[in-house]
C-alpha cells in the first residue's frame, strides 16, 4: 500500500514538475538501435507519459496512443551534443578574463532557430555552453530541444553543473585581428595558468572566510556585530567545484596544457567533467584513461589554428579503443545537423564497430553529463528522446525523418515537406493574382 | 523711526506670504460646458460642466447640477468628449543626448588607459538635471492628448532616475511634477568593458545587489558597534542604490522581450525589488510569470516582434503579420486574465504613433475603458499622483483634453488641453512636408578618406538614398563593401558596413553627421575606430 | 648494314692482329696511323653508331620500364558503361590500357588481387583550396586571396604548395584530382587542374589555367537582421563588362600597332591581359553566385558578352534551374556544409538543391570548397543522395562531370581504355562513409596511402604501447 502511495505522489509530482508534460506514443516496426541492449529487428516501443514503458517485438499498443510506422526506418536514442552554444542570447563575457559568475542559465533563448535546426539532425539534448574567450568563463546549461516550449520546460536540472574553462590560443587572444594598445592579460599559455590557480587560491580563502563565519556564528555573545563576508558571485562556482558540486569542462588542444589543467585540477581538489576539442588528446590517451578524464571532440575538424594543426582523424576511435571515454561534438548550429556523420567517420578512421560508433553520440555523453540514468540508450524506464531515421544513421546515405522528445514528436519530415508545399501552392497563387487579368485594379 | 521699522517688518512678513502667490500667474477660470465627460472614476456623463479654477477641478457633473461661476470663460463643448489629461508612463521625450555615441565609446576603451571604471553606472544621472524643452515636441503631445510624461533616462545598465512632468508650457524645470521617480534598469551592454554581454549583465546587477545588501549591513552594524566593526568604505554607487536595495523605492527594469520579463521577475524576487516591469510587448507570452508576479506593468505598444522572437526569425512574411496581427493583441490577451496594466510609447518616437497604436489595441479587443484607465488612472495610482492626477473629480489637478469623437477611434481629433487649468488650443498637424527626414538627399558617388592608426585610406563611396534610408557601396583598395543599412534622420547618418578585411567578415558601423556635400564621422570596428570624412564628386553630367 | 658488318668484321681482325685491348687512346692512334681512307671511314661510321646504340640503352636503363599493373577481381565501376561485377584492369604506363571481364594479363604484370574491392575512376573535386591553404588562421600559409578587387593575373596554381599534409590526406580518400581555385574580391584569378601526386609545382598540375573566377557575394546569414536582396549585383555587372569592353579594346589597339608601326602599342596592363582569353571566349569563367537574382543577371551577362562560363555555389539553383539549364551552363556545387540563408527555403534546401538542379537537366559537380577537409568530397555527393538526387548522378557529379567541364574528359572521369589510369580500390561503396581506400593509382602509379594523420597516429600508437 505505502509503495503504491509513493508511486503515486512521485507521480504527482512527475506530472507538476514544469516542463514534464510527457505524452503517449507507440513506435511500430522499427530497427532498435538500443545502444546498450543489442539490435532489436522488427522492433516496437511503447512510450507513456513520455517514457519508455516497453521495448519488444509484436507488442500491442493501448487503444487511442498515436502510432508512428517505424517499419523500414531506423530508431535510435535522441543524439546528444555535448558541446555548443546555441539556444543562447550572447556567448562569451569576453571583457574580462575571469567571468565565472555568468550563468547560462540566465540568458536562454528558446526562440533560436538553431534549435530547429538541431531537430533535423536528431538531436534531442544539448549542452550550452560559454564561449572560450576566457580562461575560466562561466556555468554552462543542459536542454532539451523541445521547439515551441519555453526555456524552463527545456532545462534539465539534473545533469551535472559544469563550469566552462578554456586553455590556449583563444583565451590569450592569439588570433585578434588587431592587437590593442592594452591587451587583456593573460596574453601566454603560463598566464593562463597562473589566472586560473590565482581564483582558486582566492576561492580557497574566500571558502576559509566562510567557515571561518559560520563556526563564530554559533558563539552567540558574537552574533549581533559579526559581518558575514561579502558574497562573490564570481568566487562562489569555483567554490562548488572544490566541494564537489560542480565539475569543469575544459576547453583545450595541445597535449602539454591539457596535462597542466589536470595537475591544476589535483592541486585544488576539483574534477573535471571532460576536456573539449583536446585535438592532441591521443598523445595522453595513457594519461586521460588512468585519471579517467573523458573526452568530448570534433570527428575531423582541423587545421583551421597553429594548436589544432596536429589534430588527426584517427582520435576518436584511438582514444575510445584505449580506454578513454570519447563523445563526439559539434559546437557548430551547422554542424549539429550531422552528428551521425561524424560518428561514422570513427568508422573509416580507426575502425570502431557500429556499436561503439553510435555510443559516441549516445550514451558516451549522457555518462559525460550526469545524465546517462535518463537518457542515452533505448531503455524501458528512460525518457522518450528518440530520432527515427530512414537508413542506418551511419550510413553518409541517411537522414532524419522524426525526432521525439519525452514522446512528442519536435520534428517531423513529412510535415514538414507538406508545409512547404502548401507554401508553395500560397506563393503561386499570389503570383498568379498579382498578374492582371485584364485591367489593373 | 519705529513707524518705518515697522512697516518695513509688515512689508517683509507679507512678502513673505504673499510672495507664492504673487510668483504665480492668476490663471483664468472656465467652463466646459455640454460635453461627455469620462471621469474614469465613474461612469460617463452625456452632456456635462466641468469648472476649473486656480489649475484645478472645481467641480463636475451634469450641466443642470453644475452653476457657471461669474468669471468663468464658457467654452462650448457640446459634441465634445472630456478626458482626463493622458499619462504616459515611460518615455524618452525632452532629453538632451548624453550619452556617448558608439565611435566614441570604442575609441575610448582602445585609448592608453584601462577601461573605465563601472561606465554602466549611471545611478546619478538625474533626468530632471537634462531636459531641454523643444516647443515642437511639446505641441506633438498635446495633439495626441497628452499632458504627463515620464521620462526615463537613456539605456544604460543602471541608466538613473526619472522624472515626472506635467506638460504645462512653462520653462522647464517648472513642468517637473516628480523628480528621482524610480531607478531605471536596462538588460544591456557596456560594449567593450565588463560586463560586455547579457549574462554579465545579470550577474553584475545580483552583485550589486547583493553588495547593497552587505553594504546596508556593515554601515548599520558599523554604527551600532563601532568599536567592534571597521569602518566601511564611502561607496558611491552602493550609496545610490541603497534607497532602491534597502528602502524598497521603485525599480523599472526595461524589458525587450519575454525572456527580459523572467529575468526582471527572477530578480525582483531574489532581491524582493519593488519592481515595475517595462517595455514587455510580449507579456502576454508570459502571462502565468506575470500573473504570479503581480508587479505594475508598463506595457508599450510597439508591436515590433523583438529580433529574439522566433516571429522575427521565421521568414519576412511571419514578421510582417507578426507585427499587424499577434502584438497588437498583447494588451487584450492582459486584461482577458485581469491583469492591470499602463499603457506606455516606450520606443515608439512620435505621440501620433502612440496613440495610433493604442487604437490598434482597442480594435484588436481591449476595451476602450481599460484602455482609457491604463492612460490615466493606473499610471497615476503606479508613481503615487492619483490623489491629483488621473481622473476628472474635483480637487484634482485640471489636466483634461476635449476631443471631437471617442478616444481610439479613427478620426478622432484633440480639439482642446488643459495642463495644470492652463488651456492650449490644438491645430491640427500641418501637412508634413515631403522629405523632411531627407531634407538632404546623399544619392551619388563621394570621395572619402579614412584616417586611423594603421594610415591614411581612400575610398570611393556610391550611395543611393530613397527617403531616409541609404545603401550603397564602399570601394576601396581594400575591397568592395556593401552598406547593409544606412538611416539619415536629420543630419544625422548611421551605415552599416559588410566588409571583408584580410579574408574575414566583419560589420562596421559608421555614424557622423551628413550635409548636402559633406559627411563626417566615425568608423566603428572590433579593433579600434577611425575618423572618415566624404566630400561629394559632382556628376559629370 | 652492311658497312656495318665489314666495320665489325674489319676491327675484329684488326683486334686479332694488333693484340691489344681497343682502349681509346690506342684506337685512336690506331686510327691515325691507318693504312686506307676507307678504313678510317668504316671506323668512324662504327664509332658512331655504336656510341648511338651506347646512348640509347643507357637512356632505356634510366627511364623506368613501362609498368604494367593488372588489378583482378574487382567490381569495376566504369561510371561511363555498365558495371563490371567481376573485371581487369590492364595499367600500362600511365594509362588504362585495357579494361573488361576477361582481359589477357601479360606475364611482366603485377598483379593486384581485388576480389571484395570496388574500382572506381579517382574522385575529382570541382574547388579546392589543396596546396594553397594550410592553416586558415595563419596567414602566412593561406594564399587563397589576393588583396583588392580586380586580380585576373594571380595564378593560384602557381603558388601550389606540393607538400602541404592535405594532400596526401585527401588523396587516401579516393580523390586524385582537385581544382585548385582563388576567391575573394570580383576577380579573384586564376585556377588550375592538379593531380594528387608530385613533388613539385609542374608535377601537380594537369591543366592550368581551367578557369578564371569571378565572385558575387554570397547573401549573409546575420542574426540582427535577415539579408536585403543586393543592389550591388548590377553594379558589378557593369563593372565587369566595363573591365571586358576595355580589354577588348585593347587587344584591338594591340593588333592595330602590330599591322600599322605608326600606331602606338597599349601601355602594357597585366590585368586586361590576363582577361583577354577570357573575352576571346577561349578561357572560361567560373562565377561564383548564390542568389536567385544574381543567378538571373548572371546568365544574362554571359550570354550578352558571349563568355564561356561555369556557375559556381549557386545556392538558389532549385529556383531557377530551368534557366540554368536553358542556357547550358554547368554548375560546381559549393560544400553541402554550408547553411541556408532565409528560413522560408527550408532547412534542407541546400541538401536538395542538387536534385532539382539534376532534374531540370544541370551538369552538376561537387566540390569540398576546403583544403582541411578536402578528402569529405565523396560524402557532399552522398549528402545530396539523402535528399533525393540518384546515387548514378551522384557519382558522375564527382568524376566525369567535373572532368568534361574542366575540359579533361579525354584523359579523366571514368574508367576507360586510354584514359589515365587513375583508379581507386575501395571495400565499399566510395560514398560511404565507413569504406576504406585500400589502394589509390594515379597515372598508373601506385600511390602510398600513408600520410600526416597516419605517421601521428603510429608515432603515439608507439608511445602507448611503450611500457606494456
Amino acid at each position: 500500500m505505502k509503495k503504491i502511495v509513493v508511486l503515486v505522489i512521485v507521480f504527482i509530482g512527475l506530472l507538476l514538475t514544469p516542463g514534464w508534460a510527457g505524452q503517449d506514443l507507440f513506435i511500430k516496426n522499427g530497427t532498435l538501435l538500443t545502444i546498450t541492449k543489442g539490435i532489436i529487428s522488427g522492433g516496437d516501443i511503447l512510450i507513456i507519459d513520455g517514457k519508455i514503458r516497453q521495448i519488444g517485438q509484436d507488442l500491442a499498443p493501448p487503444e487511442g496512443i498515436p502510432v508512428v510506422d517505424a517499419t523500414g526506418l531506423y530508431v535510435m536514442p535522441g543524439i546528444i551534443d555535448s558541446h555548443t552554444h546555441i539556444a543562447l542570447s550572447g556567448t562569451n563575457e569576453g571583457s574580462v578574463a575571469i567571468s565565472s559568475e555568468v550563468r547560462m542559465k540566465d540568458v536562454i533563448n528558446a526562440e533560436d532557430t538553431s534549435i530547429y535546426t538541431a531537430l533535423t539532425g536528431g538531436v534531442t539534448m544539448v549542452h550550452t555552453m560559454h564561449g572560450s574567450a576566457n580562461p575560466i568563463g562561466g556555468e554552462n546549461v543542459v536542454l532539451k530541444l523541445k521547439w515551441g516550449k519555453t526555456a524552463e520546460d527545456m532545462y534539465v536540472p539534473y545533469a551535472y553543473r559544469t563550469l566552462k574553462f578554456a586553455l590556449g590560443e583563444n583565451p590569450k587572444r592569439a588570433n585578434m585581428m588587431v592587437v590593442s594598445a592594452n591587451p587583456r592579460y593573460p596574453q601566454t599559455r603560463m598566464g593562463v595558468v597562473a589566472i586560473i590557480r590565482r581564483e582558486f587560491e582566492k576561492a580557497r580563502a574566500y571558502m576559509e572566510e566562510w567557515k571561518r563565519y559560520n563556526q563564530l556564528k554559533k558563539n552567540k555573545k558574537l552574533v549581533s556585530f559579526l559581518l558575514p563576508p561579502r558574497r562573490n558571485l564570481r568566487l562562489e562556482p569555483l567554490v562548488l567545484m572544490m566541494e564537489g558540486k560542480m565539475v569543469a569542462r575544459c576547453h583545450t588542444y595541445q597535449a602539454d596544457e591539457t596535462l597542466e589543467f589536470i595537475k591544476l585540477s589535483k592541486e585544488f581538489g576539483f574534477k573535471i567533467g571532460a576536456f573539449e576539442h583536446a585535438w592532441e588528446a591521443y598523445k595522453i590517451a595513457k594519461e586521460l584513461a588512468a585519471e579517467k578524464i573523458g573526452i568530448s571532440v570534433f570527428a575531423d575538424s582541423w587545421a583551421y589554428k597553429m594548436e589544432a594543426y596536429q589534430g588527426i582523424a584517427y582520435m576518436a576511435a584511438f582514444c575510445a579503443k584505449n580506454g578513454v571515454l570519447v563523445s563526439i561534438n559539434s559546437d557548430s548550429g551547422e554542424r549539429i545537423r550531422r552528428l551521425f556523420n561524424d560518428a561514422a567517420k570513427t568508422m573509416r578512421y580507426g575502425d570502431l564497430s557500429e556499436e561503439e560508433a553510435l555510443k559516441l553520440i549516445t550514451i558516451n555523453p549522457a555518462i559525460q553529463l550526469g545524465v546517462e540514468k535518463r537518457v542515452g540508450s533505448l531503455e524501458v524506464g528512460k525518457d522518450a528522446d528518440i530520432a527515427i531515421f530512414k537508413e542506418h544513421p551511419l550510413s553518409a546515405f541517411t537522414r532524419c525523418e522524426k525526432t521525439i522528445i519525452e514522446g512528442e514528436i519536435y520534428f517531423d519530415r513529412a510535415k514538414y515537406l507538406e508545409e512547404q508545399k502548401k507554401k508553395e501552392q500560397k506563393k503561386k497563387e499570389k503570383a498568379e493574382k498579382k498578374t492582371p487579368k485584364g485591367g489593373l485594379k | 523711526m519705529r513707524v518705518l521699522k515697522n512697516y518695513l517688518i509688515f512689508f517683509f512678513v507679507w512678502g513673505l506670504i504673499a510672495a507664492p502667490l504673487f510668483g504665480e500667474v492668476v490663471k483664468p477660470t472656465y467652463a466646459l460646458v455640454g460635453c461627455r465627460i469620462h471621469p474614469v472614476n465613474g461612469t460617463p456623463i452625456d452632456k456635462g460642466t466641468i469648472i476649473i479654477r486656480n489649475g484645478k477641478i472645481e467641480a463636475t457633473g451634469p450641466a443642470e447640477k453644475i452653476s457657471i461661476p461669474e468669471d468663468a470663460e464658457v467654452i462650448d463643448a457640446k459634441e465634445l468628449e472630456a478626458y482626463p489629461g493622458l499619462i504616459d508612463a515611460y518615455t524618452q521625450y525632452f532629453l538632451e543626448s548624453t550619452s556617448p555615441s558608439t565611435a566614441q565609446r570604442q575609441s575610448r576603451m582602445m585609448a592608453a588607459s584601462p577601461p573605465e571604471e563601472r561606465s554602466w553606472d549611471k545611478t546619478g544621472f538625474l533626468v530632471v538635471e537634462n531636459l531641454k524643452f523643444k516647443k515642437t515636441t511639446l505641441d506633438s503631445l498635446h495633439r495626441a492628448g497628452i499632458t504627463t510624461i515620464l521620462v526615463s533616462p537613456p539605456q544604460q545598465i543602471f541608466a538613473g532616475l526619472s522624472a515626472l512632468l506635467n506638460l504645462n508650457g512653462e520653462k522647464l524645470p517648472a513642468m517637473v511634477l516628480q523628480d528621482k521617480v524610480a531607478l531605471h534598469l536596462y538588460f544591456t551592454t557596456a560594449r567593450g568593458s565588463y560586463p560586455s554581454s547579457l549574462m554579465g549583465t545579470v550577474a553584475l546587477f545580483r552583485q550589486s545587489f547583493y553588495d547593497a545588501q552587505h553594504y546596508d549591513l556593515q554601515k548599520k552594524t558599523f554604527l551600532r558597534y563601532p568599536d567592534k566593526v571597521s569602518r566601511p568604505k564611502y561607496d558611491a554607487f552602493l550609496e545610490r542604490l541603497l534607497p532602491y536595495v534597502i528602502e524598497k523605492k521603485p525599480v523599472i527594469f526595461n524589458c525587450a522581450n519575454l525572456e527580459d520579463i523572467k529575468r526582471a521577475i527572477r530578480l525582483i524576487e531574489e532581491f524582493d525589488l519593488n519592481g515595475y516591469i517595462a517595455g514587455a510587448n510580449e507579456a502576454w507570452r508570459v502571462i502565468d510569470w506575470v500573473k504570479k508576479a503581480r508587479r505594475p506593468l508598463l506595457v508599450s505598444v510597439d508591436f515590433k516582434p523583438p529580433i529574439t522572437s522566433r516571429y522575427a526569425n521565421m521568414g519576412e512574411e511571419l514578421k510582417k503579420e507578426a507585427e499587424k496581427e499577434i502584438y497588437p493583441h498583447n494588451p487584450a490577451e492582459l486584461q482577458k486574465e485581469k491583469i492591470s496594466f499602463a499603457l506606455v510609447s516606450g520606443k515608439i518616437s512620435k505621440p501620433g504613433d502612440f496613440l495610433k497604436n493604442v487604437r490598434l489595441a482597442v480594435e484588436a479587443g481591449l476595451p476602450a475603458e481599460e484602455a482609457l484607465k491604463a492612460l490615466t488612472i493606473i499610471p497615476a495610482r503606479y508613481f503615487g499622483v492619483d490623489s491629483y492626477l488621473g481622473s476628472i473629480e474635483p480637487g484634482k489637478i485640471a489636466n483634461l483634453i476635449l476631443t471631437k469623437g471617442e478616444l481610439f477611434t479613427a478620426d478622432c481629433q484633440v480639439r482642446r488641453v488643459f495642463v495644470d487649468g492652463l488651456s492650449f488650443e490644438v491645430k491640427t498637424a500641418e501637412a508634413k512636408s515631403t522629405g523632411k527626414a531627407a531634407a538632404v538627399n546623399l544619392s551619388g558617388n563621394w570621395k572619402a578618406s579614412l584616417v586611423s592608426q594603421m594610415g591614411t585610406l581612400e575610398s570611393t563611396w556610391e550611395l543611393t538614398q530613397e527617403g531616409n534610408k541609404v545603401s550603397g557601396m564602399i570601394a576601396s583598395e581594400m575591397g568592395n563593401w556593401e552598406i547593409s543599412e544606412g538611416t539619415l534622420s536629420g543630419n544625422k547618418l548611421t551605415m552599416v558596413i559588410m566588409a571583408n578585411i584580410m579574408g574575414q567578415d566583419m560589420e562596421l558601423t559608421f555614424e557622423g553627421e551628413a550635409s548636402k556635400d559633406k559627411i563626417r564621422g566615425t568608423i566603428s570596428f572590433a579593433g579600434g575606430s577611425a575618423e572618415m570624412t566624404a566630400t561629394r564628386i559632382p556628376d559629370a553630367r | 648494314m652492311k658497312g656495318y658488318l665489314k666495320m665489325k668484321t674489319g676491327i675484329k681482325k684488326m683486334v686479332s692482329r694488333v693484340n691489344i685491348k681497343p682502349g681509346l687512346s690506342n684506337f685512336s692512334s690506331y686510327f691515325f696511323s691507318s693504312r686506307t681512307k676507307f678504313n678510317r671511314k668504316a671506323i668512324t661510321f662504327g664509332v658512331v653508331i655504336l656510341s648511338w646504340l651506347v646512348i640509347n640503352s643507357l637512356f632505356l636503363i634510366a627511364q623506368q620500364p613501362e609498368q604494367v599493373i593488372a588489378i583482378k577481381g574487382a567490381k569495376i565501376i566504369t561510371v561511363t558503361g555498365e558495371e563490371i561485377p567481376n573485371g581487369i584492369i590492364l595499367i600500362k604506363g600511365k594509362l588504362i590500357a585495357d579494361i573488361g571481364p576477361n582481359v589477357n594479363i601479360p606475364s611482366e604484370a603485377k598483379v593486384i588481387e581485388a576480389q571484395g574491392l570496388r574500382a572506381y575512376p579517382g574522385l575529382i573535386d570541382g574547388y579546392s583550396f589543396l596546396g594553397i591553404q594550410e592553416i586558415s588562421s595563419v596567414r602566412a600559409t593561406v594564399d587563397t586571396r589576393e588583396t583588392g578587387d580586380i586580380n585576373p593575373q594571380a595564378n593560384s596554381y602557381e603558388a601550389l604548395r606540393p607538400d602541404s599534409v592535405h594532400i596526401p590526406i585527401t588523396r587516401a580518400n579516393g580523390i586524385t584530382c582537385a581544382l585548385v581555385a582563388p576567391t575573394g574580391g570580383l576577380i579573384s584569378g586564376m585556377s588550375g587542374l592538379i593531380k594528387l601526386n608530385g613533388w613539385t609545382p609542374g608535377e601537380l598540375v594537369v591543366k592550368g589555367p581551367v578557369a578564371m573566377h569571378i565572385q558575387f557575394p554570397m547573401p549573409r546569414r546575420s542574426f540582427r537582421r535577415q539579408s536585403k536582396p543586393s543592389v550591388s549585383t548590377s553594379k558589378k555587372i557593369n563593372q565587369l563588362k566595363k573591365l571586358f569592353a576595355e580589354a577588348r579594346y585593347y587587344e584591338k589597339r594591340r593588333l592595330a600597332a602590330q599591322k600599322n608601326t605608326l600606331l602606338p602599342y597599349p601601355d602594357f596592363d597585366e590585368k586586361l591581359e590576363a582577361l583577354l582569353p577570357v573575352v576571346q571566349g577561349q578561357l572560361p569563367v567560373m562565377i561564383s553566385v548564390y542568389a536567385e537574382n544574381d543567378i538571373k543577371q548572371v546568365i544574362k551577362l554571359v550570354k550578352e558578352e558571349k563568355l564561356k562560363a561555369i556557375l559556381f555555389g549557386v545556392h538558389d539553383g532549385w529556383k531557377v534551374a530551368n534557366e540554368i539549364a536553358q542556357a547550358g551552363l554547368p554548375v560546381v556545387l559549393d560544400s553541402l556544409y554550408n547553411m541556408p540563408v532565409r528560413w522560408e527555403d527550408g532547412y534542407d534546401a541546400l541538401y536538395r538543391n542538387p536534385a532539382a538542379l539534376v532534374k531540370a537537366g544541370v551538369k552538376i559537380a561537387f566540390s569540398s570548397q576546403s583544403a582541411s577537409v578536402a578528402k569529405d568530397l565523396p560524402w557532399h555527393a552522398a549528402k545530396a543522395v539523402a535528399f533525393g538526387l540518384e546515387a548514378e548522378e551522384a557519382l558522375k557529379a564527382v568524376t566525369i562531370n567535373p572532368a568534361e567541364i574542366f575540359g579533361v574528359a579525354d584523359q579523366m572521369g571514368s574508367l576507360e581504355k586510354g584514359k589515365l589510369a587513375n583508379i581507386v580500390l575501395t571495400d565499399g561503396d566510395i560514398l560511404e562513409i565507413k569504406r576504406h581506400v585500400k589502394h589509390l593509382f594515379i597515372e598508373g602509379q601506385e600511390i602510398d596511402l600513408s600520410n600526416y594523420y597516419t605517421e601521428l597516429l603510429h608515432k603515439f600508437e608507439k608511445r602507448l604501447n611503450e611500457n606494456k
